[in-house]
């Protein structure tokens, strides 16, 4: 079976200097990648580089076989991409269900499926449709992000730290809401900063350090490390 | 003095130029949401559309009502070559270097208005227009419209806003730029829509403002100060207040003119903005912090 994302040895920056030192990364059809490490790893600058908001000097980013290195973000977003950021990652001065249209852009046609699905897997947006998304807790804020990635029904979902600063019930319920979704068929590229609790959810697992691969494995094989668990599991 | 006479005197002008200076406002708003800077060619581009509608009277003979139209959507096409001739390239840059650019282009559209029609005050039409009695109020019929144009130029532009695709992206893009972009929206199309937009409002008031006064090669110059006063005022990014702080700017110029000798009138705008900028920066409707 042919990968869904294949990042290889890429090296790029916001600027002239090089945060990602080479990096790789892959993740197969419907599997939760989970990404990990210390703080100023380079972990949203990877997620930037696959979504075209780096420059990317050396590698190459290939998604569902094809080579979308260098692309446009809305082009990415065409190629069946879409991205979550970790902050300011909703229109706050439009209503929850605007956010979710606006997810839907580049879609024409009938939407009422792409609605009633999202809707379905966050019924608590149903309820709030109508309610500015900045006036939201961060939690619901957070499913509004999600739930606009999703309208667009993409291939490969990328979460910037899905779960910052939400409390453990919210985690959970992201988390599950990625398995369902996972379930029909999409590939989640996650970073976390909760690195045991992700490592345990995730199909497989990345450690990145100072821009550069340190780790990879399953989940439970990144778990069991010794080395892992001392960088970032607490001992 | 009567209250009819403050309301003829006063407030009935005050709401007419308020009506003006509120199309402009709506105008730099939009600029200040979407393009982030303040477009200082936005009254010279208004002196452009009055002259333009000015060119349509005169070639084709046809009212300026009839002209108006016409001059707003010559004025947007203009507006956006302007936008892609100077503004495009330097979109990148500190918004400080477009600012200035828009001094320059302000200079550049009223020399070019200045060439064409020359350095003397015109009208659309001579002659004196009685108003109208209405229960002792005196309107005349330019007034009435001035204002209902304003009424309904910003109603449709709200519908807009609110309804359609492309003004939900318009409104996606002055709340958060990147995450429009990650939706796929493209945004050169929208700067492309919002300068349309922009270039008609800004005919629109220069017509209105041709129509109540004359035309002259420094009549939307003169009109910057309150038209940004007016949208500081409201709220940047608040259409609604926008022409709120329309009306307030013309109201408080005309009845200033009740205390103040008349020359403090166009002083009275700035005070506006002095003390909106001191006591509540985002403006009467929680706009964005400059
Ligand atoms: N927009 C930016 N411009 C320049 N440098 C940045 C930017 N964002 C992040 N960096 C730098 O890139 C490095 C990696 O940051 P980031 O990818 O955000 O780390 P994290 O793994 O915590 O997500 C850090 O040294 C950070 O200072
Ligand atoms: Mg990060």
């Amino acid at each position: 079976m042919s990968d869904m994302l294949e990042m290889r040895q890429v090296v790029g920056g916001y600027g002239e200097a090089d945060i990602l030192q080479g990096v790789s990364l892959r993740a197969g059809q419907a599997e939760i990648v989970a990404i990990v490490g210390p703080n100023g790893a380079g972990k949203s600058t990877a997620m930037k580089a696959i979504f075209g908001l780096l420059n990317v000097r050396g590698g190459t980013i290939v998604v569902d076989g094809r080579d979308i290195t260098g692309l446009e973000p809305n082009r990415i977003v065409e190629a069946g991409v879409c991205y979550v950021p970790q902050v300011d990652n909703v229109f706050r001065e439009m209503t929850v269900h605007e956010n979710l249209e606006m997810g839907a852009f580049l879609r024409s046609g009938d939407l009422s499926a792409a609605y009633e699905r999202v809707y379905g897997l966050f019924p608590d947006l149903k309820e709030r449709r109508r309610a500015l998304a900045g006036n939201l807790s961060g939690g619901q804020r957070q499913m509004v992000a999600m739930g606009r990635a999703l309208m667009l029904e993409p291939k490969l979902l990328l979460l910037d730290e899905p779960t910052a600063g939400l409390s453990p019930r919210y985690m959970e319920q992201i988390f599950q809401i990625c398995r369902d979704v996972r379930d029909t068929d999409v590939t989640i590229l996650l970073v976390e900063q909760h690195a045991k609790q992700a490592l345990a959810f995730a199909d497989r697992g990345y450690v990145l350090a100072s821009g550069a691969n340190r780790h990879e494995g399953t989940g439970a094989e990144l778990l069991a490390d010794r080395e892992v668990a001392a960088m970032f599991l607490g001992g | 003095m009567g209250a009819l006479e403050i309301v003829n005197f006063y407030l009935v002008p005050g709401i007419v130029v308020g009506s003006i200076y509120a199309l402009g406002a709506v105008g730099i708003t939009l600029v200040f949401a979407i393009l982030r800077y303040a477009h200082l060619a936005h009254g010279d581009l208004a002196t452009l559309g009055a002259f333009l509608a000015l060119g349509a009277v005169t070639i084709l003979g046809v009212s300026p009502y009839v002209a108006l139209p016409i001059a707003m959507l010559l004025t947007a096409v203009i507006s956006v070559g302007i936008d892609k001739t100077f503004y495009a390239y330097l979109r990148e840059r500190p918004k400080i270097v477009t600012v200035m650019a828009s001094l320059g282009v302000a200079l550049m559209v009223r020399s070019l208005v200045q060439v064409v029609w020359g350095v003397d005050s015109e009208t659309y039409s001579r002659g004196i227009v009685r108003p109208e009695n209405w229960f002792g109020i005196r309107l005349r019929d330019r007034e009435i419209v001035t204002v209902l144009a304003m009424v309904a130029l910003v109603l449709a532009l709200q519908v807009f806003l609110k309804r359609s695709k492309w003004g939900k992206a318009m409104r996606a893009m002055s709340d958060n730029p990147d995450l429009a972009l990650l939706s796929g929206v493209d945004n050169r199309k929208v700067v492309t829509l919002t300068w349309l937009i922009v270039g008609g409002l800004c005919a629109a008031a220069g017509v209105f403002l041709g129509l109540n006064y004359e035309l002259k090669a420094m009549m939307g110059w003169t009109m910057l100060l309150p038209m940004f006063a007016a949208a500081i005022l409201g709220g940047v990014g608040r259409i609604e207040g926008a022409v709120l702080g329309g009306l307030i700017v013309g109201i408080a110029e005309e009845m200033s003119t009740l205390f103040l000798p008349t020359e403090y009138k166009a002083a009275t705008a700035f005070a506006i903005l002095l003390l909106m900028l001191l006591v509540r920066p985002t403006g009467l409707l929680k706009g964005k912090v400059l």
